[in-house]
């Protein structure tokens, strides 16, 4: 499939992933979506520029006498050649293994350290599959890999980004084709919100 | 006296692990980014520590800098913000960036297009900066430069978060018309 991405992060949402102000986990789901979005890459790039101005603008501060032989040092020590290739956002983290979680529903989780409860996890679910109606109590970031989703904000299908908060509800659906997988940062949590689901609620690992 | 050439340098460590053009480039950022690390709140030796861990990535990603794609000053503010991060990571520290207003206002969709800064722009970059009005210069530098997330920036300036939102985005808006316009 060759969708071209149609739900990107907002203009805010990319101005504080530029200036290092986001939190770990939604910084990670950014980074997914910007590995896959060059207009959202371009932007970025555009806040950087903005940042490396005022770089430029600073008032230096001195370096220790010795620091630049230090770092010379510390450089001859690591020796290794220059790398050559950027680091995957996903590089620096462990994934568990799938796991099941619901009836069509795998996760496997990503090994973000847990902080003010928020976690990260990838969820894989079967074509057709209807996750349960819900909200949140927290925020809910996800970035589509594989496949796509569809709920009453439009198809998301890989690349796409989706902020969800507490003020919204979803009963999202798996397009048929692919299994979905996408990658989740949630602070906070699902609440469904069906009487059956909240019966079930505790049976699943959500 | 040849002029200092950021990008050049850049490209001369990525060929030939040229001693002489980093120590260059260190004179110049080292004590730029030891600046930009204390005003994101590390202590003057941390900040020494972190000014030197962001001159070592430099050194080693060096070949992947494209001048065609990002001003050599963009490039390296983008690895010592990494570094700033890795260092809350470190502290375990989450920015509390988002509250719990705003995130879904409006989505900006009639934005327009990127701001398709390269290295050529650098220029246009800084005298659109320079035009702008203070009080957005100032929320703009807190947010990218010190770090803060909006929520701080409103508390630190007694103003409401809305209001630091709108700055913000007002400036951003301004860089971008203007440097669309000189395109």
């Amino acid at each position: 499939m060759t969708d071209a991405i149609a739900h990107h992060p907002t203009e805010e949402t990319l101005a504080a992933f530029a200036s290092g102000t986001l939190d770990e986990a939604r910084g990670l789901i950014v980074s997914m979506h910007l590995s896959l979005c060059a207009a959202c890459s371009r932007k970025v790039g555009g806040y950087e520029a903005i940042g490396g101005e005022l770089l430029e603008q600073a008032t230096p501060v001195s370096l220790e006498p010795g620091a630049l032989r230090n770092v010379l040092r510390l450089i001859d020590k690591n020796s290794a050649a220059p790398d050559k290739m950027p680091e995957e956002p996903l590089g620096r983290y462990q994934l568990g293994p799938w796991r099941w979680v619901g009836p069509g529903v795998r996760q496997r989780s990503v090994s973000v350290p847990e902080v003010s409860n928020i976690k990260v996890f990838m969820l894989k679910a079967a074509p057709g599959t209807k996750l349960p109606h819900h909200k949140h109590t927290g925020y809910e970031w996800t970035c589509v890999l594989e496949g796509a989703f569809e709920h009453q904000f439009g198809r998301y299908g890989p690349g796409d980004f989706d902020e969800a908060d507490e003020t919204m509800e979803h009963k999202p659906t798996v397009c048929d084709g692919d299994p979905c997988i996408c990658i989740v940062a949630l602070k906070g949590n699902i609440v469904l919100q069906s009487r059956l689901g909240r019966i079930i609620q505790p049976l699943l690992r959500l | 006296m040849v002029e200092f050439d950021a990008a050049r340098l850049i490209m001369r460590v990525a060929a030939s692990q040229d001693r002489d053009a980093f120590a260059q480039l260190f004179e110049h950022y080292a004590p730029r980014i030891k600046a930009m690390m204390m005003r994101r709140g590390a202590s003057r030796d941390r900040a020494e520590d972190l000014a030197q861990e962001t001159l070592i990535r430099l050194w080693r990603k060096a070949a992947q800098y494209d001048p065609e794609r990002a001003a050599a000053s963009a490039w390296v503010y983008a690895i010592a913000r990494n570094v700033s991060v890795d260092e809350m990571r470190r502290e375990g520290r989450a920015t509390a960036w988002i509250e719990e207003d705003g995130m879904l206002e409006e989505e900006d969709n009639d934005e327009p297009e990127s701001l398709l800064l390269v290295a050529e722009r650098e220029a246009q970059v800084r005298s659109s900066m320079v035009a702008l009005p203070d009080e957005q210069l100032r929320v703009i530098r807190l947010s990218f430069f010190d770090g803060l997330a909006h929520g701080e920036i409103a508390s630190l300036l007694g103003i409401p978060l809305g209001t630091v939102k709108s700055r913000i985005r007002l400036a951003l808006q301004r860089l971008r018309d203007r440097v669309g316009e000189l395109k």
